[in-house]
């Protein structure tokens, strides 16, 4: 039995579900408490020890639902017209016996452990179906059980001829239940394997070239990253909290209770949260990595609580009510396109809307705040007015910025990156998930 | 004990035992208990708020017949809030009473050092069990017959406080340096509950088992209403039922709660409702929806959800 469950187990993880060997030790003694017998209780034992969170349990149902999805195939058993017990067939393959005897339990048994044995797990690609086929075809010892269905025939007993045809149909639904059963471990496993194969290569990818389908992918990529480097930040919070005895405030609290240290004080610092001012450019320019852009200081509003966020062509607005309002696919065309924003789709004017951030926002500016600017500093040889980034820069802890060309192409043309690079505290090519990795690196090791 | 270990003998008993102190449970939820406490494992129970997560501890505690003992998770709780604090107050108020006796025991010596050895006689007096002020973690250790403990809302603790949680979780130990190491007498039973603001780290995932408990469906509430609220009629029970799931459905803020259900139900028994009416939901909206955002939403619909709930049980 227990064989049975470690093949579950090799399911569940291909599926995609951490399990651990402490939780696989669980697993066993739930399945010992609960037995085989009544698949409610084994399945929500099962549930419960093995799949621990609301996405896996999902997992967990789908695969539960196929893996013990064999009982059923063993029917009633064969009954004779006068409901006399089954004759024993002589010499009967394993298969022939257990639909004759309706030994569902068995044929269970038999089934997971031919499935086991033909390594169904290692499907890759519709065109192995035909092949997993046959093979679990064979190991299940179809081939017996065709020799005994001919024999049965030939004899032309009318019990035997019954038998033969009550055998025939149940070998039929056998392999219409192999052929799903296939189907449905190329769609459990082939889809994990899709994920990984892709998630790899989607890093390395270009971001001008993402398709909106592989939006959602990104966007949990993107994700992750944020929320370590948010991890970080409030791990570093919380240090600072605990504090030291403050002496002094002690000392001078005591003089109350006649000079006895009654009340203890600590020292605590201030809680250095993090303050995030992300500023994208949305302009053509950059408008194939643009929704890139976009996603990125999107998860940061996701996850950081004290942000601004800043969008800006021909002048800057601030959009970050946008990305509390609207789910992400929304907000990203809202801003794309600008519509309801009082922005000005014109050329790009890097140097205004600088002023444009100083005039109106300067205020969100602390010694703490990291700026965060995304654009490819293309001006259209506007003034770059780099003293208003020096300014902005001189103002904050740190100015990062993230440029989607390759570094060869900075300064080149109207680019007046080269202009404003002295006021950054890094700024990066950042045109890849695996670029937008190392920037997240980059900070985190700095903290 | 024997008497807990029979209690916990068939699912099916504890799923009655549960009904009986008032919590109707699911085969899920009543499947789970039992194997938690069989495997001794504490059980991590998620869901959105209001389906009875916090509910389902105090049931399994007085099912138990144990008391039911609750460490409320926030953000900088700490191991002094959680496990345990020395009364510093107790200790300087004795130090300063027994001045006297303390100055008589110093007396004869002529050397601090002396003195010093003196006092060490009796050194640990001050960090003796008295003086310790147990918090709810080391209450439920030395608990004698076992307790119910519940871990609310610990997603809103720190990594920190989970991972010191964890420790206690897998031995049911603490060690407190003053005095040395306090085992669980009997050990608890633990439950774990979270609202999923924040994730929570694999490791406690994999110590516990996982419960996820969704709003129940309406064959269910409906009992949950006729129980919790024995008053009220069939009728009553299913258009209520009816409608809130409805309400459910629509694009609000927060979904009504098991609860806020109850809620509404005895609010319309002591209004002497029989029926659901427009006028009667409109006037009491206000139970099951706490935003005026949602309040709104709903009340442009009320009334294609009246006349549904009146539809489905006439």
């Amino acid at each position: 039995m227990d064989r049975i469950l470690e093949n579950f187990i090799t399911t569940l993880r291909r599926s995609g579900v951490r399990v651990s060997v402490a939780e696989t030790m669980d697993a066993l003694r739930a399945a010992e408490l609960s037995g085989y017998a009544d698949r409610r209780i084994l399945k929500d034992f099962l549930s419960a020890s093995l799949a621990k969170s609301l996405p896996e349990k999902e997992t967990f149902e789908v695969c539960f639902r196929h893996y013990f999805s064999f009982n059923d195939v063993a029917g009633e058993g064969f009954s004779g017209e006068n409901n006399a017990p089954p004759p024993a067939v002589q010499g009967a393959a394993f298969l022939t016996q257990a639909f004759l005897a309706g030994d569902g339990g068995g044929l269970t048994i038999a089934f997971n452990e031919a499935v086991g044995r033909a390594d169904i797990g290692s499907i890759q690609s519709p065109t192995q179906k035909g092949l997993y086929t046959q093979r679990l075809f064979q190991e299940l010892g179809m081939e017996a059980l065709n020799r005994d269905i001919r024999r049965l025939a030939e004899e032309g007993g009318q019990e035997t001829l019954a038998q033969a045809r009550f055998l025939e149909m149940m070998r039929d639904s056998l392999i219409q239940k192999v052929r799903s059963l296939i189907q449905r471990q190329l769609d459990l496993y082939a889809r994990q394997r899709l994920n990984d194969l892709s998630e790899g290569s989607m890093k390395n990818m270009h971001l001008s070239v993402v398709d909106t389908r592989d939006l959602a992918r990104i966007h949990s990529i993107v994700q992750r990253m944020v929320k370590q480097l948010k991890d970080r930040y409030s791990r570093r919070q919380k240090a600072a909290r605990r504090g030291h005895l403050d002496f002094k405030k002690t000392l001078r609290q005591s003089i109350t209770y006649g000079g006895l240290p009654f009340d203890i004080h600590r020292k605590s610092k201030k809680t250095d949260r993090p303050e995030i001012v992300a500023i994208c450019d949305v302009s053509r320019s950059v408008s194939n990595v643009v929704r890139f852009f976009l996603l990125v200081v999107y998860s940061l509003n996701e996850v950081i609580p004290r942000i601004r966020s800043f969008t800006f062509c021909s002048n800057l607005v601030e959009v970050s009510h946008l990305f509390e309002k609207y789910p992400l696919q929304e907000a990203l065309t809202r801003l794309k396109s600008g519509a309801g924003l009082p922005i000005l789709m014109n050329r790009t004017d890097y140097g205004s809307s600088f002023c444009d951030f100083l005039d109106q926002y300067s205020d969100c500016l602390t010694k703490r705040s990291t700026v965060i600017i995304l654009g490819d500093a293309r001006n259209n040889y506007w003034n770059p007015r780099t003293e208003a980034l020096r300014f902005i820069s001189e103002r904050c802890r740190r100015l990062i910025w993230l440029n989607p060309e390759t570094l060869s192409l900075w300064g080149s043309g109207d680019s007046d990156m080269e202009a404003y690079l002295p006021y950054c505290t890094i700024a990066r090519e950042c045109n890849t998930l695996r670029h937008l990795e190392k920037v997240v690196e980059y900070l985190l090791r700095k903290n | 004990m024997s008497i807990v270990t029979d209690k916990f003998s068939t699912v099916e008993k504890v799923r009655q035992g549960l009904k009986n102190v008032g919590y109707i449970a699911t085969t899920q939820i009543a499947h789970t208990v039992y194997l938690a406490y069989h495997l001794g494992k504490p059980i991590l129970v998620e869901g959105p708020a209001g389906v009875g997560k916090t509910e389902l501890s105090k049931a399994v505690a007085s099912f138990m017949g144990v008391p039911l003992i609750r460490l409320q998770c926030y953000e900088g709780l700490d191991e002094s809030k959680a496990l345990y604090e020395w009364k510093y107050g107790k200790q300087l108020l004795y130090t300063q009473l027994l001045k006297d006796k303390l100055n008589r025991i110093i007396e004869g010596e002529t050397s601090l050092a002396e003195s010093i050895d003196k006092l060490h006689q009796y050194d640990d007096i001050f960090f003796s069990p008295q003086f310790l002020e147990p918090r709810p973690l080391l209450k439920a250790l030395q608990e004698k017959d076992g307790a119910v403990l519940l871990v609310d809302e610990v997603d809103k603790s720190d990594d920190e406080f989970e991972a010191f949680l964890l420790e206690i979780l897998s031995d049911f130990q603490v060690s407190i340096p003053e005095i040395g190491t306090i085992e669980a007498t009997s050990q608890p039973f633990v439950l774990l509950t979270s609202n999923s603001t924040r994730e929570l780290g694999e490791a406690l995932r994999r110590r516990c088992l996982h419960l996820y408990i969704s709003f129940p469906d309406q064959g269910l509430e409906r009992e949950i209403v006729r129980t919790r609220v024995p008053d009220i009629s069939e009728r009553l029970t299913a258009q209520l039922v009816t409608f809130i799931h409805q309400v459910r459905k629509l694009d609000i803020k927060k979904l009504p709660s098991v609860s806020e259900t109850i809620d509404w139900a005895k609010t319309l028994v002591l209004l002497h409702a029989e029926n659901l009416d427009r006028e009667l939901v409109r006037n009491t909206l206000n139970t099951f929806l706490k935003a005026q955002e949602d309040i709104r939403v709903a009340e442009e619909k009320l009334h294609t959800l009246t006349e549904h709930a009146l539809r489905e049980a006439p």
